[in-house]
């Protein structure tokens, strides 16, 4: 399948300071995007997720390293065409209503006036702002010009959506709206590049996922390939138990309001466990079996470091 | 046109700005004053209100592109609002085009109000239309953009109050051109006199702009200063425009 | 509002006249205009016209030279300085020299105001009483597009008064000849009149003086001017009168008045 972005090798440096010190942010980053999926990009704060982005979108001039888009040097035109953006902590000019400024924004792709009106309006009832389309934008609330920045970076509708930090700040409704969107966006054959640290909404979301520590890549795949699926322990929630009677079984884990966590990592302990409840007549609550989790590996490699 | 987008834009966003209607608001006071001013004159009362006029029209017009031009790009870096415009397949000189198109037009919109004023408070003086004083206001326009090439070129890589600093700076010693000329022959050899001569030679001659003095005393001005003023007026603005969209174009926006 | 009636009728001890210190000096104000020289022009004036009607500054006229010479230097073409500037050294300071002065700058620099020259011609006429230098300014003037005619005959009457006899007739002659109204012509014909009865007379005079040097006392009339034969005719006037002479006084007089005529 055709890598719609590809990175190779990219670095890049900033000067810093009063006096500029050269401080290296990207030391190489390479990297692969395939058509219709959805990527992932996690880092720690200050990793380079946000710098990596400005630089394919011709926001910053890279050093050294090359990146493509759709085959296409990312500066180009076609390229740009093809690309829609919304930035972590989007603004926009404040005194401009939503349909004034998606239609501002429109001028710039050259579009049709009937083409124009059609995709506005359906923009705005896909990112749910159909009832504020004449409200100005300086009277947005964070969700709403969050959801403003997620119309104009459609407006074109582009092959590559690129979006830096997309579930940040928004509240749990906001995060799950937003996923479903992005979701139904891959559905229409869209491929999504996103950033962010929120990592339970990644692992919900993502075909292939990338990890950057200061400024290099240290992990690269699907979520398949990076995850085992072995189980790691299994969560056991029950009552009925003193603490001594279930010393040895596993590590427990809290203890409230009459039931235990329990943290059963052996397999065999949790047979020993599910034969004395149903001896002693206690109660379980709950049995999760728990594999690794984006959060364990990223936690893992970040302390790697 | 991709430009006209941005420059209508920009435009909308510049005539909200309430620092055009406060100085619109003295240059009106002051040539309004001037009626009254021309009062207390023995002789040609609208001699005073055509210079009191012109010299506002010139000054109040050339603070308003300076304080424009230097936040035109400045704010859209600082707030940000740059980076969705520039993702979108638009060269960045267009975006750069469009923002002084932009001021350009709002500094012409402002300059024919001023204008209006001026020439009212003149026809009620002498139940005169005095033509030829539109010369003048036109000339000052062509140095009001070059002016705001000025602020643009500071604002994209400076802060507003530098940027003010510079571009006021810049207009006061345009204005002053041909007195360095005559100081130049006085000095002595030595770093006053090279840089005496380095301004001279970088910094335009606004001068060339200034007709007010023919036009107040009616005097006939020679046709090809018209020709020699418009296209120097035009060159150096481009000079300065080009040097602006250089710049703006090997600018990382972190 | 009590407090600021107070204050102002206590009357602050003003320095009449300190503004003068504001005003800078000399040649290189015009470099520090920022072009507004005409404005700045205008400003100084109007500060001028202001100082200069304030009679509490005794020492007002100390700079008038420097100060209107500014203003000629900031705006050379504003005429009004000019003249007000002169009128004030004339008038009011009493330097005749300083007000020729303004007006020969205000000449140089705006050629074709004829006014500047019949002033100064003026002036030079009725302040200073030189009928010599009134002429000449006069024929400045004269030569200037658009001079009224009746500089002409300033011109020609300062000639007169300069006692310049000849050239004094010569010119009421041609003004004569060239005037368009008959109006003119009377003034012209008087003008003549007057010419002519003082060459007249100035003949006559002579004639008497050779007369008593001789005889030792005044002639009886005026024919024995010519029986003594130091006249060769008897002079009439313009209109053929005879001329008065008093033979106690040995004044010889015109017989009408020329305005009278």
């Amino acid at each position: 399948m055709a890598d719609v972005l590809r990175i190779e090798d990219l670095h890049k440096s900033f000067k810093l300071g009063f006096i500029p010190k050269k401080k290296k942010i990207l030391k190489g980053i390479s990297l692969s995007v395939e058509q219709g999926e959805i990527f992932g990009y996690l880092g720690p704060n200050g990793a380079g997720k946000t710098t990596t982005i400005k630089c394919i979108l011709g926001l910053i001039h890279h050093e050294k390293g090359k990146i493509e888009i759709f085959g296409h040097p990312h500066l180009s035109l076609q390229a740009k065409e093809k690309i829609g953006f919304l930035p972590e902590n989007p603004y926009f000019y404040d005194y401009l209503t939503a349909s004034e400024f998606l239609h501002f924004y429109s001028q710039l792709f050259l579009m049709e006036k009937k083409e124009k009106e059609e995709k506005i309006k359906d923009l705005l009832e896909l990112v749910g702002l159909e009832k504020a389309g004449d409200l100005q934008l300086r009277k947005f609330s964070r969700g709403m010009l969050q959801r403003v920045g997620l119309a104009q970076s459609l407006l074109n509708d582009p092959s590559l959506v690129l979006l830096d930090e997309p579930l940040g700040g928004l509240d749990p409704l906001g995060r799950k709206e937003l996923r479903d969107i992005i979701v139904r966006l891959k559905e229409e054959g869209k491929t999504i590049f996103l950033s962010s640290h929120i990592l339970q909404d990644i692992e919900m979301i993502c075909d292939r996922v990338a990890i950057i520590v200061s400024g290099e890549i240290i992990s690269q795949g699907t979520l398949h390939e990076l995850i085992s699926e072995k189980i790691l322990f299994t969560e056991v929630i029950l009552s009925g138990f003193e603490e001594k009677e279930l010393e040895g079984l596993g590590e427990s884990f809290s203890v409230k309001g009459g039931k235990t966590l329990l943290r059963v990592l052996k397999e065999e302990n949790l047979e020993k466990i599910l034969k004395l409840v149903k001896s002693k007549r206690g109660k379980i609550h709950a049995l999760t079996p728990r594999t690794e989790t984006l959060e364990d590996l990223f936690v893992e490699v970040v302390k790697q470091r | 046109m991709k430009i006209k987008a941005i420059a209508l834009n920009t435009f909308k966003e510049a005539i909200r700005d309430r620092i055009l209607y406060l100085l619109l608001f003295f240059a009106a006071v002051c040539i309004i004053f001037s009626r009254i001013l021309a009062l207390l004159t023995v002789g040609d009362r609208v001699k005073i209100i055509k210079d009191v006029g012109l010299t506002s029209l010139s000054l109040f017009g050339a603070l308003m592109a300076i304080l424009m031009g230097v936040g035109l790009v400045y704010k859209e870096i600082d707030k940000k609002t740059l980076y969705t415009l520039l993702v979108k397949p638009i060269h960045r000189y267009q975006f750069l085009l469009g923002k002084y198109f932009g001021l350009v037009l709002t500094l012409f919109i402002m300059l024919s109000l001023m204008s209006l004023i001026f020439l009212a408070v003149i026809f009620f003086h002498t139940f005169r239309v005095e033509w030829q004083i539109l010369l003048a206001i036109l000339y000052i326009f062509l140095e009001l953009c070059l002016i705001t090439s000025v602020a643009l070129l500071f604002s994209c890589f400076s802060t507003p109050i530098l940027s003010s600093l510079f571009s006021l700076s810049f207009y006061l010693i345009g204005h002053v051109s041909w007195g360095l000329e005559t100081l130049i022959k006085k000095l002595r050899p030595g770093t006053g006199k090279t840089l005496a001569q380095l301004l001279y030679h970088f910094v335009p001659d606004l001068e060339n702009f200034n007709f007010k003095m023919e036009i107040v005393h009616k005097l006939p001005i020679p046709p090809k200063i018209f020709l020699f003023s418009t296209l120097y007026g035009i060159f150096y603005t481009l000079f300065v425009l080009t040097l602006a969209v250089l710049i703006f174009r090997k600018r990382d926006f972190i | 509002m009590a407090l600021k009636l107070e204050t102002d009728t206590i009357s602050r001890k003003k320095i009449h006249g300190s503004s003068i210190i504001y005003v800078p000096s000399g040649k290189y104000l015009k470099y520090a205009t920022f072009g507004c020289s005409s404005l700045l022009a205008d400003l100084v004036y109007l500060w001028a016209i202001q100082y200069y009607s304030d009679e509490s500054i005794t020492d007002r006229f100390q700079h008038l030279d420097h100060i209107f010479s500014i203003i000629s230097e900031l705006d050379p073409r504003y005429s009004d300085p000019y003249d007000v500037g002169a009128l004030i050294a004339a008038y009011e300071a009493g330097d005749l020299g300083l007000s020729l002065k303004i007006l020969d700058k205000g000449l140089e620099n705006i050629p074709d105001q004829w006014f500047f020259p019949y002033t100064a011609g003026h002036y030079a006429q009725f302040i200073k009483k030189d009928p010599a230098l009134a002429q000449e300014y006069y024929k400045k003037a004269m030569a200037i597009k658009g001079a009224p005619d009746v500089i002409r005959r300033l011109y020609a009457d300062a000639i007169f008064k300069a006692m310049d006899y000849e050239r004094a007739l010569q010119t009421w002659l041609e003004i004569f000849e060239t005037a368009k109204e008959d109006r003119i012509k009377k003034i012209a014909s008087n003008h003549i009149y007057q010419v002519k009865a003082a060459m007249d007379i100035q003949n006559i005079k002579q004639a008497i003086e050779k007369f008593k040097k001789r005889f030792g006392h005044l002639p009886m009339d005026l024919s024995q001017l010519l029986k003594a034969g130091f006249l060769n005719t008897l002079p009439k006037d313009l209109d053929g009168k005879d001329y008065l002479y008093d033979s106690q006084t040995g004044e010889v007089k015109m017989p009408t008045i020329p305005w009278k005529r």
